[in-house]
């Protein structure tokens, strides 16, 4: 006999959807986070995974000897204030690697029009594509402090610990990280290819960098020590270095000091606008095209 | 249905003007439920009146509404009930089709589960299967439409702009497309607004057809009258077709023979069934071998080439 047919197949068709419609802010952040995972390649190839994963290790690797210098001879290895100046090319090398990927591809492959029949806007994009960077390479960063700070507390130092240089690093950090990811971005989103996308970013921070060396120098040797100062400001490092002296009060990691006053926070915040105003500008022209 | 009451789409004198060229001009059409079709060739200004209609564009003069909201000013809204397919390739090459559908799908505010749900569903829907899993680089140019079709259903819109889907394809991918919007028109119960440069091939799925030139609408009908004027029955017999025609004649039936298939016209007034009939009993009283027996419509180039009456 034959048993009794147990499975059946129903078509069930089309099934409208009567679930949440969420609002721009949940695009939003879905966007952010879908971005910053993509930022240390995840979601994306092994291949994708090397680079950022590799920089991430490198950035942690003088915690770790300053962590085992502490423990071995009780002195403080690194400090807080200049891990990012002294990294400073891991950074850059990190946001020339990670920056092009964020904005590129949807410029390439024109994506962008499919998020913008979204109820998405374009500034919501921009904001989230930002936001995404900031906290990867804030992240970068603050996790070896975190980690330097951490091993200083386990370790138990003679003296009191050094909270107050810790956060003041933390907080020069997330200016570093706006900064450096706006200006990153801004540089990608100018070309569609990825590659030439890091060309220019890395290009970008070896040009500042030298030429505020030159200048430097150069003022140095005629003798005018305060235009010299003025000029180690084109780095955008020791451009934050110098926010974070005058805002925290930290010794400056240049070693020669910066000029005085408010001056370098201003130079942020117009770095801040131009970078801004160039990828909406930038973006205002993809979008209509 | 409950269809055809419902406007989706509604223009006011439209008229957008870029700096060197006039893409619309005072252009007035209504839409409804079901499948639209909006007809013209390559720079008729079918894309410029997507955009607009998504309030991706400002219009220069006159007036859209979408789903009975302001494309002006409610543009987010549209786009939250509204999907939209571009003519042009926009999918990246290095993540799957479910990723990018998924990411999609949260982009317009679907919660991630649902979004998941959804992408996995829709993309069953549009025929894709094991592949959806693989890179979309690797894709045939079938398969990516169907990913382009895919991202904009994933929120179950009302209504879906599709911008020359069947671009590209060969003639199986273009059934299977055209096939693909009937159903989305129908079944699902989405109302459709699609472009093509081919006046033929919307013919088999629209309910209603716009046709648009440099700008200026040329006609706004139902597929109906666009092809209701004549009806041609066409046959097709082993042998023996002189005697059928000539006996079809002398029942005063409007016969032409075109090589091996004999051609039958109904006039629009006429009663088709008689017409049927009288073929029938013809091939049964000369014991005919019948090989085909198909009803053809008037195409819509014909109408389309008639003089604007």
């Amino acid at each position: 006999m034959m048993p009794e047919p147990t499975g059946v197949i129903h078509d069930i068709g089309y099934r409208h959807y009567e679930g949440a419609r969420l609002g721009r802010g949940s695009a939003f952040a879905a966007l952010a986070v879908h971005s910053l995972r993509g930022a240390f390649g995840l979601g994306r190839t092994a291949r994708a995974k090397i680079m950022p994963l590799l920089l991430v290790a490198i950035m942690l690797l003088p915690a770790v000897v300053s962590i085992a210098i502490m423990a071995l001879v009780k002195q403080q290895g690194m400090g807080y204030h200049n891990y990012a100046s002294i990294m400073q090319p891991v950074l850059a090398i990190f946001l020339a690697a990670q920056a092009p990927y964020l904005v590129a591809p949807d410029l390439r492959f024109r994506v962008l029009p499919l998020y913008l029949s979204r109820p998405l806007a374009m500034i919501d994009y921009l904001g989230a594509k930002l936001a995404a960077m900031s906290v990867a390479m804030f992240l970068v960063l603050a996790v070896p402090l975190t980690l330097l700070f951490a091993g200083e507390l386990l370790v138990d130092l003679p003296g009191p610990p050094h909270t107050a240089e810790y956060f003041s690093a933390l907080g020069g950090g997330v200016i570093l990280a706006v900064l450096l990811a706006s200006l990153g971005l801004a540089l990608a989103s100018f070309t569609p290819r990825r590659g030439l996308g890091v060309a220019s970013v890395i290009a970008f921070y070896l040009f500042t960098s030298v030429v505020s060396v030159v200048f430097f120098g150069v003022f140095m040797s005629l003798g005018r020590d305060a235009a010299a100062k003025w000029a180690m400001l084109i780095n955008p490092f020791f451009l934050v270095d110098s926010v974070q002296v005058a805002l925290f009060g930290t010794a400056p990691s240049n070693g020669e000091g910066y000029p005085p006053g408010l001056w370098p926070c201003l130079f942020v915040l117009m770095v801040l606008a131009v970078a801004t105003v160039g990828l909406v500008l930038r973006y205002r022209k993809a979008a209509s095209s | 249905m409950t269809a055809s009451a419902i406007t989706c789409i509604a223009t006011e004198g439209l008229t957008k003007r870029f700096p060197r060229v006039t893409a619309l001009e005072d252009l007035t059409v209504t839409a409804g439920a079901g499948v639209t079709g909006l007809v013209g060739a390559n720079g008729a200004g079918k894309s410029t009146l997507i955009k607009i209609l998504l309030g991706l564009l400002p219009a220069t003069s006159g007036r859209a509404r979408v789903l009975d909201m302001d494309a002006a000013t409610q543009g987010a809204e549209i786009r939250r009930v509204v999907g939209y397919m571009p003519e042009h390739d926009c999918l990246p090459p290095d993540v799957s089709a479910t990723e990018f559908v998924v990411h999609m799908a949260q982009m317009s505010g679907l919660p991630r589960t649902a979004a998941r749900e959804r992408a996995a569903d829709t993309l069953r829907h549009v025929g894709l299967d094991e592949e959806r899993y693989r890179p979309i680089g690797g894709y045939s140019t079938g398969m990516r439409q169907k990913v382009k079709l895919a991202q904009a259903l994933v929120h179950d819109p009302r209504l879906v702009f599709l911008d020359e889907p069947t671009n590209g394809l060969d003639p199986r991918g273009r059934d299977e497309m055209l096939a693909l919007i009937r159903r989305i028109g129908g079944e699902f119960g989405i109302s459709v607004l699609v472009t093509s440069h081919l006046l033929g091939e919307l013919e088999r799925v629209c309910d209603h057809v716009v046709v648009i030139d440099a700008g200026r609408l040329l006609r706004s009908s139902s597929i109906g009258e666009f092809t209701q004027a004549t009806q041609i029955i066409s046959v097709e017999v082993e042998d023996g077709l002189q005697p059928l025609a000539d006996r079809l004649a002398g029942v005063g039936e409007a016969v032409a023979v075109q090589g091996r298939t004999l051609t039958l016209e109904v006039p629009a007034d006429a009663d088709p069934g008689r017409a049927y009939d009288a073929l029938r009993d013809a091939v049964c009283d000369l014991n005919l071998n019948l090989i085909r027996l198909e009803q053809r419509r008037g195409h819509i180039e014909d109408v389309f080439k008639e003089p604007a009456a």
